[in-house]
């Protein structure tokens, strides 16, 4: 007789075409190992839709059931938190021939990643910059800012930004104005203090600034590269709320708590 | 409980009256018209997050008792329990504070991918103590006592010794938990595999029911031309699952009742008119429980 273990390893394989029946079942008739294989299928569709409402706009529904289930089946989810499923597709659709020819999708794929962890990100109490008085003078230059973690940046190699708001508005004008030659794009991604999800875009330069500070880089060190605009940058991101505290860079030796 | 604007949130208890599931997107509507509902049931892994639907279940909560009902934990897999499942689900409960927290005698997840499914266990006295470990272990982590509902079924083990509602008891004695009846789910699984739902009615505790689920079944024939029974969520509550979920209130008297309808959902008009339907049949029992009492 077969243990639970074995039993269950056996009816995931079947479950996910990997065997046509499974270990133990008097009723293993394919017809009702479907009825689970079905409904796996249904929500693990629905899932990514949901996240990726812009591609699935772009190459219709169709497509998309059978892209993400093509998906589903290499890259499965490993837990029911479907909301925090979908982060290789863009990948997967850099890869994916049938959408070859759309080749700004797996940049539309991973804005749309980036605001759905924006939107779904663990709330955080925002911070008062004011705090920043508390620290010693002498640790100020090397402050190590925390992100809301709603935060990210994202280079496109396209204008990701504005297909994936074009599509969402239905918005044929804004879809024919877009070139796709215009060069790479650098947003950031956010759920601000009232907790709506924006996506804006950032001159190189601040992004690049920014995307330092968001790995937690010290501040010195985030602007030796390139220190023009990044006072503005740092005090647009301060009033924003996009900080949610502050520490000294302990690496400096720094014996003060 | 505190809240961020200083508040103090108690918990509000599930009345003996009938509710709804919420699903996307009735929650606006039900904040913004006061639906005349008894309490409302959501799906606890749709708000692991922040941000807006987390504001969206707190205001709910203000207005109504709440149920957090899980469907990913997946108490009955073999192998350990995802600790961060469960401290997702232990961060929630601990901001909502629910009345009533409930997750399924099944399981989905193997070999650490989660299948989409509420699947099968087969009773035996091997899965009572892996589901039992698992139950004790999830109310150890969340500091309160689970709900434990019985699943709908469509293939049946050939080692299968126990009765569901023995396997279900013997969780509740166990572990302290309690039962979730789902009527529908008894009506379904009783249909595909074969089995009286009145006996399993009948058998369970009255005492350890602390809430009963209704909702659609579709009906579909397989190729060797048995019918068999689905449970999609995705219709109104048949005429004889309401005829047992009457016999499960003589027999139990009334208990908290939800409505369940989560595909090809309809307005939400139509959900409060099948609670009321079900709020008729408790009136009802609790008539007839006070006039035994007289």
């Amino acid at each position: 007789m077969p243990t639970l273990p074995e039993l269950q390893r056996s009816f995931a394989r079947a479950l996910c075409g990997r065997e046509t029946t499974a270990l133990g079942l008097v009723d293993s008739m394919p017809a009702r190992l479907e009825i689970y294989a079905n409904t796996r299928r249904a929500t693990l569709t629905q899932a990514l839709a949901l996240t990726f409402p812009a591609v699935r706009a772009l190459v219709g529904a169709p497509f998309f059931d059978a892209m993400a289930w093509a998906f589903a089946a290499t890259t499965p989810p490993a837990s029911a938190y479907l909301n925090d499923y979908g982060a290789r597709l863009p990948r997967f659709l850099r890869r994916y021939e049938p959408a070859a020819s759309l080749i700004y999708l797996a940049d539309v794929a991973r804005l749309e990643w980036a605001v759905s962890r924006a939107c779904h990100a663990p709330d955080a109490p925002r911070w008062d910059p004011r705090e920043l008085s508390a620290l010693d003078p002498g640790d100020l230059s090397g402050v190590i800012f925390i992100a809301h973690p709603s935060v990210a940046t994202l280079r496109l190699a396209y204008p990701a930004d504005r297909i994936w708001r074009a599509v969402l508005e239905q918005d044929e004008a804004a879809m024919r104005a877009i070139d796709l030659a215009a060069g790479p794009v650098h947003v950031l991604v956010e759920r601000d203090p009232e907790d709506q999800v924006r996506v804006c875009r950032l001159l190189p330069s601040a992004w690049q600034f920014t995307r330092r500070l968001l790995a937690g880089q010290p501040l010195f060190q985030a602007l030796a590269p390139a220190a023009e605009s990044a006072a503005a940058t740092l005090g647009e991101h301060l009033a924003a709320g996009r900080f949610i505290g502050c520490r000294p860079d302990r690496d400096r030796g720094d014996p003060s708590p | 409980m505190s809240h961020p604007n200083g508040r103090v949130l108690t918990s509000r208890p599930v009345p003996a009256q009938a509710g709804i599931g919420l699903r996307f997107p009735h929650p606006e509507a039900v904040s913004a018209t006061r639906t005349r509902v008894a309490f409302l049931e959501v799906h606890a892994e749709n708000y692991f997050g922040g941000g807006v639907t987390r504001r969206c279940l707190e205001r709910v909560r203000r207005d109504y008792p709440l149920s957090v009902h899980g469907v990913g934990l997946s108490l009955g897999s073999a192998e350990p329990l995802s600790a961060a499942h469960l401290a997702r689900l232990a961060e929630l409960v601990r901001a909502i504070d629910p009345a009533l927290v409930s997750e399924h005698l099944s399981w989905s997840i193997s070999g650490a991918t989660y299948l989409a499914d509420l699947l099968p266990l087969p009773m035996t006295e091997e899965a009572l103590e892996v589901v039992c470990r698992h139950v004790e272990r999830a109310q150890e982590v969340l500091g309160r006592r689970i709900l434990l509902e019985n699943p709908s079924a469509y293939v049946r083990f050939e080692h299968s010794p126990i009765p569901e509602w023995e396997f279900l008891a013997a969780v509740a004695a166990r572990t302290g938990c309690r039962l979730l009846c789902d009527i529908n789910n008894v009506f379904v699984t009783a249909h595909n595999l074969g089995g009286d739902p009145n006996q399993y009615v009948d058998a369970l505790a009255p005492a350890l029911i602390e809430e009963i689920h209704l909702a659609g079944h579709a009906q579909r024939t397989c190729p060797q031309g048995r019918s068999i029974l689905i449970d999609h969520h995705g219709s109104a509550v048949d005429p004889a699952v309401w005829a047992l979920y009457q016999r499960a209130l003589r027999r139990w008297g009334a208990k908290p009742t939800l409505i369940e309808w989560d595909t090809d959902l309809p307005p939400l008009s139509v959900l409060v008119q099948e609670a009321h339907t079900a709020e008729r049949y408790l009136a009802h029992a609790a008539g007839a429980a006070r006039a035994d009492a007289a």
